[in-house]
């Protein structure tokens, strides 16, 4: 629930780059680049709380996270539900599929859409070697059958 | 062009409505609980419930409805499942009508009648053993690994899998074999609960998407001695199992989103007639109207998308990029459909006890248990760049 007026992504291009290149879940990092809260959504509290920028604890990010629904195991190691705990629950093994930016409610809109627009073909570059040749079939036919 | 379905299959799919209306939705409330208050909610349906609903499905005849006739299902196609798929989808209750992987297809006559058929009459259940703990994705080259030693595989490794637990069971193993580590030196094995070496743990049921999803049970292989006979198809092709019939369930999925959009509608339009706001019920409201209409043509693609992909798979014709362009559509369509359901329940879809919580936690999951779009993406680009004309 950002800002009306959020980061400008050519702004912190630099920076977001090195966050999505890292493998460790970016949400919490992306969410520290963006705007903050916006008031609007706010319950009505005399503190001020605009332009805040920490985690809601939604779980969104938990419950998004590939990993973790092929490892649910690795949920126990902690009760809360934060972008924080995702990121020591997954670690080096992120997927790097920037899921858990895209559900996040405190990431800026506008770093949502650079995500989709230049990152997703990174992410495409990578699943290529899931894909068979034209008469085999592609992987991920099996893991779909294996995790349904 | 006809888009017709057939009067047959017609019976079926009003037969599984009338299963899932009179049957399945009366027993939502005792899986999601009470109203804003899920400490009554349950995992998973109590057995003795479960049975007499298989019973009544084999009553019926609805039991392996998408079974191939010759493995003693009735064989009735994909557009067949599309239609059953759809109706089942539209309740939040975890009940099939006798789903069997159709890597299991490939048993031959003595594995059919110690593995196949017993998996279809619920005496036995099947772990797909393909994944392996720490190793994501990456099904390529795997860490188990089978060495023939005269007439049996010495089995080493561990796997995950997310199958349903039961009292006798036995495990579809992906192992790679001497040959190679390799996608083409994979063998599929079928081992035996009783086969020393083989040992389950975990598999207790968690929270999270209730009803959806359980806990992978760890399958340890400890020098295991498994016949050779077990191999299931050929050795060292075990990824080329299932050809016939696995395309088509990514079709079948697409049709289990255009089902849970219909629910979320049905829900929304509920909401819309009953709801007021400022003296006024909600569907009076140019905005609520619109995001009906736009959830209800989003609906109505995909049902297309789906019905036409699998008319095509019926016919025998290669559906590579169709299956790939129905779950791209239907999985951001079943998630553009929770938001505008959401908005007319005027709140997130992950607020507990709100009623369509269930369907949008769930339509959520489609996209992320059943892996990347953009691997779909991949597929579709690269048969467009080899010339296909869409």
């Amino acid at each position: 629930m950002p800002l009306r007026t959020q980061i400008e992504v050519k702004e912190i291009e630099g920076v977001l780059n090195t966050v999505l290149n890292t493998k460790s879940p970016p949400v919490g990092r992306c969410r520290l680049l963006s705007s903050g809260f916006n008031p609007a959504h706010a319950l009505n509290i005399s503190e001020n709380i605009s332009g805040h920028k920490e985690c809601l604890a939604c779980g969104n990010c938990i419950d998004i996270c590939p990993f973790l629904s092929r490892e649910p195991s690795r949920r126990e190691k902690t009760e809360q539900r934060t972008s924080m705990a995702l990121e020591s629950i997954v670690g080096e093994d992120c997927d790097l599929c920037d899921a858990c930016i895209l559900v996040c409610p405190q990431v800026d809109t506008t770093i949502k859409n650079y995500v989709i627009n230049h990152r997703m073909v990174e992410v495409m570059s990578r699943l290529e070697q899931r894909i068979g040749d034209e008469d085999e079939l592609d992987l991920d036919l099996f893991l779909e059958e294996a995790l349904s | 062009m006809d888009f017709e379905i057939p009067q047959e299959l017609k019976m079926v799919q009003s037969l599984v409505r009338d299963f899932v209306n009179d049957q399945l939705k009366p027993l939502e409330r005792d899986i999601m609980g009470r109203a804003t208050d899920l400490s009554d909610a349950k995992m998973s349906l109590p057995p003795e419930t479960e049975e007499k609903l298989v019973k009544m499905a084999n009553d019926i005849g609805l039991w392996g409805v998408n079974i191939p006739e010759e493995l003693g299902g009735a064989g009735l196609g994909t557009l067949c499942s599309c239609l059953v798929e759809e109706e089942l989808a539209q309740t939040v209750i975890p009940f099939n009508f006798g789903d069997v992987t159709p890597i299991l297809f490939h048993c031959n006559v003595e594995q059919k009648k110690s593995y196949f058929l017993p998996v279809l009459n619920r005496q036995r259940y099947a772990y797909l053993a393909l994944m392996e703990p720490g190793k994501g994705a990456n099904i390529s080259s795997l860490g188990t690994r089978a060495e023939r030693e005269q007439d049996h595989y010495i089995l080493n490794g561990k796997k995950l899998s997310f199958s349903k637990a039961g009292r006798d069971y036995f495990a579809v193993v992906f192992a790679a074999t001497a040959q190679g580590g390799t996608k083409d030196g994979v063998t599929c094995l079928l081992v035996d609960k009783d086969t020393p070496g083989f040992s389950v743990t975990g598999g207790e049921e968690k929270t999270g998407w209730r009803a959806q999803e359980e806990e992978p049970m760890l399958l340890s292989f400890d020098n295991c001695r498994v016949p050779a006979e077990n191999i299931l198809g050929k050795e060292g092709k075990a990824f080329h199992l299932g050809k016939k019939w696995l395309p088509s369930s990514r079709v079948i999925r697409g049709a289990r989103c255009v089902g849970v959009a219909q629910r979320l509608l049905e829900e929304a339009v509920t909401q819309a007639q009953s709801f007021q706001s400022f003296g006024q019920l909600i569907s009076k409201r140019t905005s609520i109207e619109a995001a009906l209409a736009d959830i209800a043509v989003e609906a109505h693609a995909g049902r297309l998308m789906v019905y036409e992909a699998a008319g095509k798979a019926d016919n025998g014709e290669p559906i590579r990029h169709e299956a790939a362009m129905v779950k791209l559509f239907t999985a951001k369509m079943l998630g553009s459909v929770a938001d505008r359901v959401a908005y007319i329940f005027n709140g997130p879809p992950c607020i507990a006890g709100l009623p369509m919580e269930r369907l949008c936690r769930n339509a959520l999951v489609t996209s992320t248990i059943e892996l990347t779009l953009e691997l779909q993406r991949s597929i579709i680009a690269k048969d467009i760049l080899k010339g296909l004309k869409v």
